[in-house]
Parts: structure tokens; sequence; C-alpha cells
């Protein structure tokens, strides 16, 4: 049985809009990375699908491409979130407002 | 090549003394002196090359555009300047080493100097119009650095700043000409400007070009009406106003109209313009010499007087008459100032002839210098001045100028007038330096009611000892010169002089010179209102009862001064009306209104309105990262949702 692929853009339609009201509404960090990646991982699904459907290498070239930021953003963000936790207890991202204009 | 040593002499001088002036101390003088004689020396040689052919010895420097080729040339009209200038310059130097002994600045005054000579030479030398324009203010520049050379005094400070402005005028009209020129011919050097003009202009071109190059003259050479920048210009140490200020620069003029000589041929209306400015420079410059007792002023308003003979003389097209005019003049002119440092000089810087008297049996050697070079300014037969103004006076008749002839015979008899004036009062008589100056006359606030022995601060008698080596040296090597060069003159077309420039200039026209009477006829004139000027002069200051009453009569000439005269024709008066005040106004205005109002206010609105916007954007940054990442996805809402509507409507 071949999944069509309206169900894969659905599905990253939905996995996308869960990442997005996880990066706004939660406010623990790790989630919000968390979240992030659920976004990365929409758009990657989105775009393999997108390859397949179109018989198009590009698509699968730019979800590499995707992965290899993913990582390293984990990287960064995972540092701050450590550095943030170092700083004070507080694990709230609506407390940590130093960049205040 | 030896040309540009000639050149190039006197700015290595300029560096050095600049640069080393405190290792090299008392050398200073005499190596600048040395480099400015070794200029001369090196011309000399260079007198075969120069009087060889028409354009005489020529040495291209460098191509900048197409038609600006700059180089040097010397022929015969700029070797008689180059010999003047490194000649005269080489004994005034020799003299300043004397002058300025003692001064805190020697080696800044002989850069100066030399910087001023390597600027004339600039100026003399070059073969291209902008070349001209460069040392002519190069000269200017010089001449104001030495105006000004006593900086702590404000009135040297106002006149260099003066003179300066003055000169900057007359630079504006010959950069006006050089711009017409440029247009219309396409090219800077004489020898294509004088062979391509009659085409390139109009009549009434050639005649703006004649304008602005006369108007650059008017104020280098001090002709009315911008002249009033020479008399300040005593300010200065009397060495510089004997080199710039009456023997070469401020004769540039004359050199600049010689050098454009065909222009002037070919312009009636230009040859009539600078021909009546010359004359009225002449009478009003001997006018003014009547009524002045600051002895440099004297002789600042008669080399103004003479320089308006000469300006005259080349104007109208006498040509020869008025470069030898030039000639005689550097030499006993430089002589008479040399010979007034000398009288300044032994007493301690009084400059008023009313307090001197009676310093021909203390000084002699100035009395005798000071008498010959007298007798060779007021046209004495048999020194040179009678020649030159002969030559000019002459000609200016003989090209159908009646009335600029009549004027300059009359200016004649002024200029023996106050001359002989000048001798008979700082020698005559008996020495007035101890009278109370207010007895005199004299209304300097800070002399009032003062002697000199009391003015003097070592309480010394001023001691009128006789002048060093030094000064008196080059004034005596002056002495034959103001005496004999004149000679160079006689004999009309087949004298020396003629056949050395022998048709170099060119003529007007080539319609035979007449004249109503002959020459002898007005030499005769000129010499009959020259013995009534020295008649007037003699009767008022030289008549042994007049030489007992001179104290109350100068007293009495001094507070009757006719205002005209004294305040010189008020043409400072008239400048400070027309132009300082509405100046000074329009700056008054600018600095109530335009500077709070319009710069000021335009910077202030600039910082208040980035401020502003400083603050508009800083409320985006709120540093909530939930906030930012909304705002992210908004965006991101906006823009599919507007791809998805624009493909739709697609």
């Amino acid at each position: 049985m071949i999944v069509p692929p309206e169900y894969y853009v659905i599905l990253s339609a939905v996995l996308f809009s869960i990442g997005v009201v996880g990066v706004i509404v939660r406010r623990n960090p790790l989630i919000m990375l968390m979240s992030i990646e659920l976004l990365f991982n929409a758009a990657n699904l989105a775009l393999v699908t997108y390859a397949r459907a179109w018989v198009d290498n590009v698509g699968h070239v730019f979800a590499f491409l995707v992965i290899t930021v993913a990582a390293a953003e984990a990287a960064i963000g995972l540092a701050i979130v450590a550095v943030t936790f170092r700083r004070s207890v507080n694990v709230d991202v609506d407390e940590v407002a130093v960049l205040k204009g | 090549m030896l040309l540009t040593v000639i050149w190039l002499l006197p700015l290595l001088g300029a560096v050095v003394a600049w640069a080393f002036g405190p290792q090299l101390r008392g050398w200073t003088g005499p190596l600048c002196s040395a480099l400015v004689g070794l200029a001369f020396l090196a011309t000399c040689a260079s007198w075969g090359d120069a009087t060889a052919g028409a354009t005489g010895l020529h040495v291209p420097l460098v191509r900048w555009l197409p038609g600006w080729d700059f180089g040097l040339q010397l022929d015969r009209l700029s070797l008689v300047w180059t010999l003047i200038v490194t000649g005269v310059g080489f004994l005034i130097h020799v003299y300043s080493i004397g002058y300025m002994h003692g001064d805190r600045a020697v080696a800044r005054f002989f850069a100066y100097m030399n910087f001023f000579v390597f600027a004339m030479l600039t100026l003399v030398l070059s073969d291209n119009v902008v070349g001209l324009l460069v040392g002519w203010g190069l000269v200017g520049l010089a001449s104001y650095f030495l105006i000004g050379f006593w900086f702590e005094r404000p009135t040297a400070v106002a006149a260099a700043r003066k003179a300066f402005i003055m000169n900057v005028v007359g630079d504006a009209g010959i950069m006006f000409a050089i711009f017409l020129i440029v247009a219309r011919i396409g090219s800077i050097g004489y020898a294509d400007v004088f062979s391509r003009f009659p085409t390139a202009f109009t009549r009434e071109e050639l005649f703006l070009v004649c304008l602005g190059l006369f108007i650059g003259c008017a104020a280098k050479s001090a002709q009315v009406p911008l002249h009033t920048w020479l008399p300040d210009a005593m300010e200065g140490p009397t060495p510089v106003s004997a080199l710039i200020h009456a023997a070469t620069m401020v004769t540039a003029g004359v050199y600049l109209i010689a050098r454009f000589a065909p222009l002037w041929n070919a312009s009636a209306d230009a040859r009539v313009l600078v021909g009546v400015i010359g004359a009225l420079t002449a009478l009003l410059g001997a006018t003014l010499g009547c009524v002045q007792w600051d002895i440099k002023r004297i002789l600042a308003y008669s080399t103004m007087s003479q320089i308006g003979y000469m300006i005259m003389g080349v104007g109208v097209g006498a040509f020869e008459g008025g470069v030898l005019h030039f000639l005689t003049h550097a030499f006993f002119k430089a002589q008479l100032f040399l010979t007034s440092g000398i009288i300044i000089h032994a007493l301690h810087d009084e400059q008023d002839v009313r307090r001197m008297g009676g310093l021909r049996t203390r000084l002699p050697f100035a009395f005798w210098a000071m008498l010959i070079g007298v007798l060779a300014i007021s046209g004495v037969p048999g020194l040179s001045g009678f020649f030159s103004k002969d030559l000019i006076l002459y000609g200016t008749l003989q090209r159908g100028h009646p009335w600029l002839y009549g004027v300059g015979v009359l200016t004649a008899g002024i200029t023996a007038y106050y001359m002989f004036r000048l001798l008979f009062v700082t020698f005559l008589g008996s020495y007035r330096g101890e009278v109370d100056p207010s007895d005199l006359g004299i209304r300097h606030p800070e002399l009032a009611g003062t002697t000199l022995a009391e003015h003097a601060e070592d309480h010394e008698p001023p001691h009128a000892h006789a002048p060093a080596w030094l000064m008196a040296g080059p004034v005596a090597v002056l002495i034959p010169f103001s005496i004999l060069i004149g000679w160079l003159g006689l004999g009309g077309e087949s004298s020396p002089w003629a056949r050395f420039f022998g048709g170099f200039f060119g003529a007007a026209s080539s319609a035979p010179l007449h004249a109503p009477i002959t020459e002898s006829v007005s030499t005769l004139l000129v010499l009959a209102c020259v013995i009534v000027g020295f008649a007037i002069a003699a009767l008022r200051y030289w008549r042994p009862d007049a030489l007992r009453a001179i104290v109350p009569r100068l007293r009495a000439e001094a507070i009757h001064t006719p205002a005209l005269l004294w305040n010189a024709y008020y043409f400072d008066a008239a400048y400070e009306v027309l132009l300082v005040r509405p100046a000074v106004a329009i700056g008054r205005w600018f600095v109530r209104t335009v500077d709070p109002h319009v710069i000021d206010a335009g910077v202030r609105e600039a910082a208040i309105s980035s401020q502003w916007l400083g603050h508009l954007f800083r409320s985006f940054e709120t540093g909530l990262v939930r906030v930012y990442a909304l705002t992210i996805a908004l965006g991101a809402v906006c823009f599919v949702a507007y791809y998805a509507l624009a493909g739709g409507a697609r």
C-alpha cells in the first residue's frame, strides 16, 4: 500500500504547528529547544516528501543540510541553557530578559 | 640645467634655514646670502644663452596634460628681472645680516627671504601662464610672511593680512584671464598664446583678458585703487621693504604687462586703461608722499608713484622705458630704503623724520647715500632716474597721450619736492630727538610729553654711530649703479638698452612715432618741473631762517595737513564703509540668525530625531524570547498567506 504524499504533508503541517505552539507557549527552555527540533523535522519531512513526489534530489540534499544545522543549533542552544542555569536556578525564559532594550 | 639650478638654489636655502636654523646659528644669514649670490653668478653665466635668440634659454620640465607643458624660460625680459632679483637680492641679504643681527628669529627671516627669491624666480622664469600665477601667489605669500615678520605687533599682523587679501583680489583677476586663455587657446605656454591669440580672441575678449591681467598688476604693483596695502606693508623689517616692496615684487606688474606685450599691442582699450591708471597712481602717490612724516612711508608712496610711471610706460607701449625705469628704480630705491634702514638702526627704531634732523654730521655716509638716491629718483641729469623717466615720458608723448605726459611731468616736479623735503628734514638743521614730540606735532599717545632720552630704556643718549660695514657695504655697491645704470638708455633708438631689446616687444602699429615737441624740449620741461619742486623744498626746509624756526614750522605743518591728503584720499575709509562694514554686518547677521537658527538648529534637530528613533526601536527589544518567536511565526504566517493568496490569484 502506497501512502499518498498528501498524508505526509498534512503530518508535516501538524508537527510544525505543534512545534510553533510549543515554542510560543512553553517557558521551559529545554521544552522550547525540543519544540524547535520538532519544527526542523516537520520541515525535513515536507522536503523529503516533495523530493520523492517530484523526483528531485535537491529536497534530499536540503534535508541533510537542515539536519546539520539542527545539530549545531542544539549544541549552541544547550550551551546557552547550561550557562543560564549556572547563573541562576530560574528555568523560566521570561525571567532571562537581560537583553531588554 | 643651469636654469633649474638658478631656480632651485634659493629654495634650498629656504628649506635649510627653516629646518636647521637653530643648528646653523650665525651661519644662516651668510649661507642664504651665498646661495642667492650663487644664483646671481649662474644667471650672469647664462647671459649668452639667454640673449641668443628671441626665445632665449628654454628648459621643459613636465607635461601635465596636452597643452599644459611646464618649463623654465630665460629670455631678455626675464634675464633683466632675474639679474635684479638675485643681484639686488644678494646685496639686501648681506645687509640683512647686519640689520637683523640680534633678532630672535634670524633663521626664520632668512628662510622667508630665500623663499621669496625662489617665488619671484618662479614668477619670472616660468614659460607659461599657470607657472606665472603660481609664482604670483607665492610672492604674495612670502610678502605676507615678511610683513608680519614681527608678529607680536598687532599693526604688523593687520598690515600683512591687508596686503594678502588685496593681493588675492589680483590673483583672482589673473585666474580669470587664464580661464579665458585656456578656454579659447587651449594651451598655457606663452609661445602658443602669442602665436594664436589674434585669431582666438574677439576684440572684447582680448580686452577682458588684458583687464584680468591688469587687475593682478594693480594689486601686486600697488596701482589705484588697490594700492592701500603698500604703505602699511612698511611694518615689515626695512630690508624687506627694500627687497620686496620697492625693488622686486611690486614691479611684478610691470613684468606681467611687458611679458604680455603682444596682447597690449593688439588692444588699444587696454593701453588707454593701463596708461591712465598708471599716471593716476604716479600723481596720487607723489601727492601723498608730500604729507607723510614716517621715513619709510614717504619712500613707500614714492615707490607707488614710480611704479605708476613704469605701468604708464609699459601700458601705453613704451616697454623699453618702463623696463629701464624698473631697472634704475630697483637700484636707487633699494639704496634709499637701505639707507633709511641705517638711519632707523642708528636712532633706535625712530622712523619719524620730524624727530631726526642734523644727521648729516652724525651719519655722513647715510647722508651721501641718501643724497645720491634722492638725486637719482628726482631725475637730476646724469643720474639713472633721469634717463629712464625721460624715456617713459617721451615715449608716452610719442604714442599720442599728451595728457598722461602732462601728468607725468607734473609728478616729476612733485617727486623732486617730497624727496628733497625728506633729505632736508632728515639731515639738515639740528638734531630734534630731544625736542618734546608734541612741540613737533606728533600725536602718538605713548610718546606725548616724553623725550627720546626718557623713552629709551637704557637712558643712553642716542648714539648715531657709523653703520657697520655689513650694512654700509651693500649700499656702497648700489651707489655706482644708481648713478650709472641709466646711461644705458642714452641715445634713443641706438642706445645699448634699445639694441638689447631690439624689437623684442613689438609695436602697436607700424606708423612712425612722432611727438609735437622734440626730446630736448621735453627734457627741459621735465627739468624745469624738477627745479621748481626742488626750489619749493629748499625754500621751505633749507633756507637758514627756515631751518632756525623748523620746530614750530613742523608742528604747524603737521596740524594743518589737508584732511584729504592726510587720509590718503579716503581710500581706506571708502573700503571701510563699502566693503569692511557690510562684510562685518553680514557676519554679525550670520552669527545672530543663521548660526543659531539654521546650523545649530539643524544639528540639534538631527540629534533629537535620532534619539526619538532610538527610543522607538528599543521598545521592540523586549528581551523575551517567546515574543521574538511569536513575531517570527506571525511573519511566517504573513509570508505564507501572501504567497497563497497571490498564487491563488495567479
